[in-house]
């Protein structure tokens, strides 16, 4: 497609006549003529028609879409407008953080992400979802300026309206990957029940597609090194690992008998059991059953692999999207708790406006069911010293130096940037 | 009056901890009231409207930048809350025209809501951050499909400075044209009133003028506090030409000099009336006394509120020059040097606007050059000057609990 080269490259010449501009009054204006002369050139192009910037907005929706309960009700409550402005600027993030999730869960299930030279949108995506939670996190500090006693005032007038009936907020847990089983019951009925069956259906299906989770695994399953008739990454740390602790036993066991080698062995027995059950597949495989490990095992080895190599130029981006997927977690976690603490100064004890139980409904959100990435953080459990990390050479392992790049859909300048 | 907060509670205030099973029970409670007509969450905030006003403008042009979704995600935000500031300020504005400002009782909403403009002015400061993961790179790939759409066409954020005061006359020139060239009809009409309307510091500033305790035949302020530091001043003096003759003395008395003339200016009521007229001050004589009253006797309970209005007056101004200063530094990343969308010189003409000229309350600011020790404040006797300690409270209009009219 052939591109247009518009006004804006070009940097206006010549200047406005000076004095179609009046006012000017003191004589420190004519001082700065000079300096304002660079910041006054070129021309004002919202006389020529064309887009303007309420236009390309659509602002006659977003500002005209306040309308205040207490008001409509006959009893205008100045603090309920800051109270729908807060909603509405949060459900304007959540549709921002879904089109980003969106779209790299596409990169994932299109197969694209095979190219690497994908990964940069992938991690900067992710990231930018980051960013948007910290705002959003802050954002709670506008909202608690309103007192209990001012939200006491409209709120009979918002009758069964609920945040509990976000339709964003729900497809967000689920596209990332929060499992509706795991789930906190909503007066013991289902969530979906909230919504009508337009709405309803979306989010069966956002239960049901690829979720960010389940893209990230399939990944990570793929993470070079992992071949055991290649790097063989798990086999060879096994070895080493068995290896360390047997040469920390025997040095502890060459020690005069004291109260201190007992506790040091004591210890080294729990360590040992750690990695022990590291090794342990079965074992895995029965805490993802019960939900307390969401990734297989085959994808933590990749996890593993990724963190211990991460210095490697091919791991570095992996490991920020990683780190940025624990973000994510982590900033979730926060928003309920900061959530939490903002209804129970509002309402104390009292009940939901939609009916739940309220403070301690939303308190028991706070939990690590609702973390999906809990496997990386838990990957902390499993660091070893340095020497024990299998060692690799650049001459032998080239894997870690070069990318795949085959997909012919790449286009760094493509039609369809998505 | 449908939803009563107190109906169905049966739980006490005081109970001893719930047992784990208890707790879950506990966050079971309830029904799920959404099934039973009346308002929903959805509806209540209009999110029909609010999310389906994103249109990316190269998607209309068969050229979709996923990037586009972002900024125009993030302008639309800006706007929420500049929606939302201008709620509040009119508000503040208001209780100050019809005079209910005059019942001290209204003292509390009106800082309350001064403090609130404050935090969503840091909101909107931080908001840059994410607005700065996209790429100069990717802005690129889409910037040709906005032109002519250009901030400088908000007329929110035109409304918010004319309501706060940004001064009309020291307003940077777009183009060399007065900024309300960039709108037409109904808006134009709309800025013009907010500009002949009272502003946010014209109504401080009469408020500030009828500052207890600055009557001349009553506490006497400005009268007493000239007394003081002029005394003050020659005590110095007398003291630093005991001195033994040095270099230090020198320096010393130089500066003691300086200091004689700062006060000989604050005191000048010719010299403010010309920097007024500069625009190198916006409070009236009569004003600045006021403030300078309030910030020496803070502590006295009369005080302490108004003093924490004018501490947000002035973080208003800090955080509208930090939003500029950001404002500018992601514009120079994303442009460079290139011109801006709506035709102006883009960066040249931001960095100008980062200026004290758009500064409204500068003068509360400088009142920092006037600080004198506590021994110079005209002392208070709590005997005689009982306007310390007792408010104004007759405004028949004002009503705690106001059903009528609360705003």
């Amino acid at each position: 497609m052939e591109r247009i080269i518009s006004l804006p490259y070009l940097k206006p010449v010549g200047r406005q006549n000076y004095t179609e501009y009046t006012n000017v009054s003191s004589s420190k204006q004519h001082q700065k003529e000079d300096e304002n002369d660079d910041s006054q050139t070129g021309i004002n192009k919202a006389s020529k028609g064309g887009l303007i910037y309420g236009d390309y907005l659509q602002l006659d929706k977003i500002v005209t879409s306040q309308v205040l309960q207490s008001e409509l009700k006959g009893n205008k409550i100045h603090d309920e407008h800051l109270f729908i402005v807060t909603h509405q600027a949060y459900e304007l993030w959540f549709k921002q953080v879904l089109w980003e999730l969106d779209s790299v869960r596409e990169i994932f299930i299109s197969g694209h992400v095979r190219d690497e030279r994908n990964m940069l949108k992938v991690n900067t995506r992710i990231h930018r979802i980051v960013m948007i939670f910290r705002l959003l996190l802050d954002q709670f500090a506008v909202l608690e300026t309103m007192t209990a006693l001012d939200f006491y005032d409209f709120r009979e007038y918002l009758s069964s309206a609920s945040g509990f009936q976000s339709l964003q907020f729900r497809l967000l847990e689920n596209k990332i990957g929060v499992q509706h089983n795991q789930r906190v019951p909503y007066n013991r009925r289902h969530y979906r029940d909230n919504f009508c069956d337009q709405e309803s259906e979306l989010l069966l299906h956002s239960e049901q597609e690829p979720t960010l989770l389940q893209l990230v695994e399939q990944w990570l399953e793929r993470t070079p090194g992992l071949e055991e008739d290649g790097f063989n990454f798990w086999g060879k740390l096994e070895t080493n690992i068995l290896g360390g602790l047997k040469r920390e036993k025997e040095k502890i066991e060459q020690k005069p008998a004291s109260e201190m080698k007992e506790e040091m062995m004591a210890e080294l027995i729990k360590q040992r059991d750690i990695f022990l059950s590291l090794f342990d597949e079965k074992r895995h495989d029965h805490l993802v059953s019960t939900g307390q490990r969401r990734l297989s095992y085959k994808a933590l080895q990749g996890a593993l692999m990724i963190y211990f190599y991460r210095e490697e130029p091919r791991f570095q981006v992996p490991f920020q999207l990683l780190t940025s997927l624990m973000d994510i977690d982590t900033l979730m976690t926060k928003w309920r708790y900061n959530h939490v603490c903002m209804v129970h100064r509002m309402i104390g004890s009292k009940d939901g406006t939609g009916g739940s139980s309220g403070y301690h409904y939303l308190r028991s959100t706070v939990s690590d069911r609702y973390k999906v990435f809990v496997d990386l953080f838990n990957l902390a459990t499993f660091l070893v010293p340095r020497e024990w990390v299998p060692k690799l050479d650049p001459s032998e392992h080239t894997f870690l130096y070069m990318a795949e790049c085959c997909d012919s859909s790449y286009c760094s300048s493509s039609d369809d940037s998505d | 009056m449908s939803g009563c907060p107190f109906l169905g509670r049966k739980r006490q205030l005081f109970t001893s901890k719930p047992s784990q099973a208890e707790e879950e029970d506990e966050s079971q409670k309830g029904i799920n009231k959404a099934t039973k007509g009346g308002i929903v969450y959805g509806e209540y905030l209009q999110l029909d409207k609010v999310l389906s006003a994103q249109v990316l403008q190269s998607q209309q042009k068969g050229n979709k930048i996923h990037d586009e979704h972002l900024f125009i995600v993030t302008h639309q935000a800006y706007e929420l809350w500049f929606k939302h500031i201008l709620w509040e300020l009119d508000s503040v504005r208001d209780l100050f025209i019809k005079n209910h400002v005059r019942d001290e009782r209204n003292m509390l909403k009106v800082v309350s809501r001064i403090h609130r403009i404050t935090m969503i002015f840091k909101l909107l400061v931080e908001q840059f951050a994410v607005l700065e993961t996209m790429t100069a790179l990717d802005f690129f790939d889409f910037r040709e499909y906005l032109s002519p759409a250009s901030g400088f066409q908000s007329l929110q954020f035109h409304l918010l400075e004319a309501k706060i005061g940004v001064a009309d006359h020291l307003r940077v020139p777009y183009n060399r044209r007065h900024y309300r060239d960039s709108f037409h009809g109904q808006e134009s009409e709309t800025l013009l009133s907010s500009e002949q309307e009272a502003t946010l510091l014209q109504l401080v500033e009469q408020w500030l003028e009828r500052t207890p305790g600055l009557e001349k035949d009553g506490f006497n302020f400005w009268g007493k506090l000239q007394a003081n530091i002029e005394e003050g001043l020659k005590m110095e003096k007398h003291k630093l030409e005991k001195m033994e003759d040095s270099e230090a003395k020198e320096d010393l008395l130089a500066d003691l000099n300086k200091q004689t003339e700062v006060f000989t200016a604050l005191f000048d009521p010719e010299r403010h009336e010309h920097l007024l007229s500069k625009g190198e001050r916006r409070l009236s004589y009569k004003a600045l006394q006021g403030a300078l009253m309030i910030n020496f006797y803070r502590e006295e309970p009369r005080f302490q509120v108004p003093f924490q209005l004018l501490t947000a007056l002035m973080e208003i101004d800090m955080l509208m020059t930090k939003w500029r200063y950001n404002h500018v530094c992601t514009v120079h990343r994303m442009i460079g040097s290139k011109a801006g969308t709506g035709g102006s010189s883009g960066y040249q003409y931001l960095r100008s606007t980062v200026s004290d000229r758009c500064k409204v309350f500068g003068d509360l600011f400088n009142l920092a050059t006037f600080l004198v020790p506590r021994a110079w404040v005209p002392k208070l006797n709590p005997n005689i000057h009982k306007f310390p300690y007792m408010a104004e409270c007759y405004d028949s209009s004002y009503n705690s609990y106001s059903s009528e009219d609360s705003d």
